[in-house]
């Protein structure tokens, strides 16, 4: 019996779950994405003019992020100092969301009394700082191992802009205004850019821990909800609407609903599934006993 | 300058969890709190299997990425490397928790009792300032503080050192000086089995492991 010495790097303490960040936090980032992406969407559709699809997300984006800020703040633990959250803009992202909240919130409410296209111009550049510091704040959690990905900023501005665009499809067809297809063909292709980078995320590392963190969001019925109901359905209804505008309502209104729906769902996953922190590792030397 | 840190030798540590306990009576943790805890573990695989006690804490990183990420700037980082909270700034958002590496910060929501009511003992220790805010071990910043007022030396003088490194049985952690070269714990540190954990986060831990 012969003794050989190996020194790898060990797993001391598996990754336990992140108990800190619930529900709470989902509908913090899923609020505020779908807030800013669909004032975005509906200022990007309107070339900044002032148009109903405008006004209708002017009145529900803000209390969508407002309503995001209040169910996070709820899960904190002294929710009476939430003011101090603004004390870090320099250094946190956290204080930068909140900032860059109320400073879009201040904004998109300066439009709807004072409508000015120096305001939506404002209001649209903030929207998409706030879906960048949420995605920021994900990506320095660097104990979570699924969270500390540079895709992840990137990821949080394109969901943001995805669920938008489905909520602002879903009232325009509900509100009786025909989706055009300058609308419908832009968002077909943020969906791909959306999928691609997401396909991309969940091949980011090859770690163990990392695709063990993943896991949950390629089982099967992640894979149904988000891949197939949130990516495929709504491509292909798009699609449909854009080749029989007759019937384009009827089509681009579900698929409005699935893109919201699976982008809150991936969301979800990614923050409560997802969320493992990091395993300690520890470099030792190991004994390999083999036969001589 | 002042540097404190850590050498936890693990080849000594017998996992009796002392350390753990007299952490907790010092700064009167709640039930479910534990500002450290040695870990069991068993590595290899069969038939070449180890078992292991790693002692495990805040590591004082000189990076920690637990303070930039604090909106409200109560997770500090004083000139001597010691991370420590201010209680009446922290909002308890978890932040720090989860930017933490090492899984050593603590949310004291409820403070959990060991009985149905709490006992003498549990009165006399409540801490109200440290509900619903993150904890962390404080490398016992107070003893440290109040030993070098008195003159004491912080990792020689018991009065003066963190009690995790006083109650070892094993004497298997030693505090002190990292920049003092003639300090036992920097000569652990410099020793050639001395390693960080996870050094690829890029915190520049202030706890050096000595193992195998």
């Amino acid at each position: 019996m012969a003794t050989t010495m190996t020194t790898p790097r060990m797993e001391m303490i598996p990754a336990p779950p992140q108990s800190l960040w619930g529900w709470p936090a989902v509908a913090n980032f899923a609020l505020g994405g779908l807030g800013a992406g669909w004032y975005v969407v509906a200022v990007l559709a309107a070339a900044l003019e002032r148009a109903p699809g405008v006004t209708a997300a002017s009145w529900a984006a803000p209390v969508l992020v407002l309503a995001g800020f209040a169910a996070v703040a709820a899960e904190a633990g002294r929710p009476r100092r939430g003011l101090r959250v603004l004390a870090r803009v320099r250094t946190s992202w956290m204080s930068r969301e909140l900032l860059i909240g109320i400073v879009f919130v201040l904004l998109v409410v300066a439009d709807l009394a004072f409508p000015l296209r120096l305001h939506r111009l404002l209001a649209m550049g903030a929207a998409v700082l706030l879906a960048v510091a949420q995605g920021f704040i994900v990506r320095r959690a660097r104990g979570v191992t699924a969270w500390d990905v540079p895709l992840v900023p990137l990821l949080f501005v394109l969901s943001g802009l995805l669920s938008g665009a489905g909520a602002f499809l879903l009232v325009e067809v509900v509100a009786g205004r025909a989706p055009i297809p300058a609308v419908v063909a832009p968002v077909l292709m943020l969906i791909v850019v959306t999928y691609v980078v997401w396909i991309r995320y969940l091949a980011w590392s090859a770690e163990d821990a990392y695709r063990r963190a993943v896991a949950p969001l390629r089982e099967r019925r992640a894979a149904l909800v988000i891949d197939v109901a949130g990516y495929g359905l709504p491509l292909l209804l798009g699609l449909l609407a854009l080749a029989a505008p007759a019937v384009a309502g009827p089509l681009v209104a579900p698929a409005g609903a699935l893109l919201v729906a699976g982008q809150v769902y991936a969301k979800a996953g990614l923050i409560l599934a997802a969320g493992r922190l990091r395993p300690i590792t520890l470099t030792i030397a190991l004994s390999k006993r083999r036969s001589s | 300058m002042t540097r404190w840190g850590m050498a936890i030798d693990v080849r000594r540590c017998v996992g009796c969890q002392t350390c753990t306990i007299a952490c907790k009576q010092e700064h009167g943790l709640p039930a479910d709190t534990a500002w450290r805890f040695v870990a069991d573990c068993e590595v290899g695989e069969y038939p070449d299997v180890r078992r292991l006690f790693l002692p495990m804490q805040c590591m004082h990183c000189a990076e920690p990425p637990c303070v930039p990420v604090c909106p409200t700037g109560a997770s500090r980082q004083r000139d001597d490397g010691i991370v420590w909270v201010q209680y009446d700034a922290c909002v308890g958002c978890g932040y720090c928790a989860m930017a933490c590496p090492y899984q050593a910060r603590h949310l004291i929501q409820t403070p959990a009792g060991y009985f149905e009511s709490p006992t003498p003992s549990e009165v006399a220790q409540a801490r109200p300032e440290r509900h619903g805010v993150m904890t962390k071990c404080t490398f016992c910043k107070e003893r440290v503080d109040e030993g070098l007022a008195r003159r004491l030396r912080p990792g020689i003088d018991a009065d003066a050192t963190p009690v995790c490194a006083l109650a070892c049985i094993a004497g298997a952690i030693v505090f002190g000086d990292l920049d003092d070269a003639a300090s036992q714990v920097s000569r652990l540190a410099a020793n050639s089995r001395a390693q960080v954990l996870m050094p690829e986060c890029g915190t520049e831990p202030r706890v050096y492991y000595l193992a195998d």
